[in-house]
């Protein structure tokens, strides 16, 4: 059982983080670039992903392989939780799962943010802030699930969104093409398409979404009733160093994000791409701060952009749709703050000068 | 010309910020030459390029997640 738990966790997550790093899945740009380039390709892909696992999940389900409760909706702590943790994956540079791949390619940056983002979410769970998370989960709604608040099966719900994100996949495909130079090709074969070739984001996100429908039975055969999850299994690790309770924080999902870590690691130093890299004082502070705010934010709201983003979105809950435009909002948020900004009072402040000389 | 912007440490998306900002201020025709070590921007800095309608004229990774790019404004 604890073997099965130790393989079958790690191997999961190995495959979404060498997936993720090959195919360069980073929804906290895809979010950022929504704003800052009118750029929707990573949103649709996000969609793809959803799509697949629900499809495949909601089968799972229906064949009685798998079980799932969406409880209830704890509103205001998903609003306000995902919107902090929108603010702080464009700080820390990454989103969760991002920040565990990125640390695979060695950037110190994501070893920072990564280590504030358990700390975190570690003080939210078991530590001196779950009074203030206990204060948010008051204010909640009995029905999560989207087709019980409308009293319907929950087909007509995945027909929609696969019929929408369809529609809006082949309309993006369909757009005339500029060819995108490459770096020249020096290896054939499968190593030229695991470890050289660009990999369409679509692709990217087919995987993405068959690994995180794959997640369900894996998990729940080690007694873990959940799919894909980020947030609780990093503070698990952190909770587990200093208690040493492996009883009750030692389980699959711990072995999944260490599995994400391992993945990237093998993907980036199999291309090339791995180096210790490190920050400079701007960039540490922020990454710092930016992991604080999203183990404040992913534990307020009960998941990240992967366990609300993809998973909950994908078993079509309340939770999942809410935090994901909130999460998105909060990234267009900082986004104005980071790149926006800045860059407008420089050239005011540029004019200004240019004015008075 | 040939112009050089070195954004080495820096992540996604300010060595593209960077790069879009100085080729804003190069005339037509100059060449700015890009090192960077960010793994994301091997794809977002060509891409921008391309849909942006300049050339890139050189793109070849150095080292371990270590790259140059020479694009030519159009």
């Amino acid at each position: 059982m604890v073997g099965q738990m130790i393989f079958t966790g790690l191997l999961c997550g190995a495959l979404l983080g060498f997936v993720m790093q090959r195919g360069r899945f980073c929804l906290t740009g895809g979010f950022r670039d929504m704003f800052l380039a009118k750029d929707y390709r990573m949103f649709y892909a996000l969609l793809i992903a959803i799509a697949i696992q629900s499809i495949g999940v909601f089968a799972l389900i229906q064949m009685g392989l798998i079980q799932f409760k969406s409880g209830s909706f704890a509103w205001l702590g998903t609003i306000i939780g995902s919107f902090v943790f929108g603010i702080g994956i464009v700080l820390a540079g990454g989103c969760a799962t991002g920040t565990w791949y990125r640390a695979g390619e060695g950037l110190i940056g994501s070893w920072i943010a990564l280590f504030a983002y358990m700390l975190m979410s570690a003080v939210m769970k078991s530590g001196v802030l779950v009074p203030v998370n206990e204060a948010f989960k008051g204010y909640t709604v009995p029905t999560n699930s989207i087709p019980a608040t409308f009293g319907t099966s929950v087909w007509p719900f995945i027909l929609i969104l696969t019929a929408i994100t369809l529609y809006l996949v082949v309309k993006h495909l369909r757009k005339p093409k500029v060819a995108i130079p490459a770096l020249r090709a020096k290896r054939t074969g499968l190593a030229h398409l695991l470890f050289e070739k660009r990999w369409h984001p679509f692709v990217t996100a087919i995987l993405v979404g068959l690994i995180a429908m794959l997640a369900w039975p894996l998990s729940e055969a080690t007694g873990r009733m959940s799919g894909l999850g980020i947030t609780t299994p990093s503070a698990n690790i952190l909770q587990y160093i200093v208690t040493g309770d492996s009883e009750k924080y030692i389980n699959w999902g711990v072995f999944l994000v260490l599995g994400i870590l391992i993945g990237s690691f093998i993907a980036a130093k199999a291309s090339r791409e791995f180096r210790f890299r490190a920050p400079d004082a701007k960039t540490t502070i922020s990454s710092f701060s930016g992991g604080i705010l999203m183990g404040f934010g992913a534990s307020l709201a009960g998941g990240c952009s992967i366990g609300n983003g993809l998973v909950m979105t994908a078993m079509m809950t309340w939770q999942g749709w809410v935090s994901l435009s909130f999460i998105i909002l909060g990234t267009w948020t900082a986004s104005y703050f980071v790149y926006v900004r800045p860059r407008l009072q420089a050239k005011k402040q540029h004019s200004a000068s240019v004015t008075v000389a | 010309m040939q112009h050089k912007l070195e954004v080495l440490g820096m992540v996604c998306p300010f060595p593209l910020i960077e790069a879009k900002e100085k080729l804003e201020t190069l005339p037509s025709g100059d060449e700015l030459v890009i090192d960077f070590d960010c793994t994301q921007a091997t794809e977002s800095i060509p891409r921008w390029a391309a849909e942006a309608g300049h050339t890139i004229t050189n793109y070849e990774q150095l080292d371990d997640a270590s790259w140059t790019i020479t694009v030519k404004k159009k």
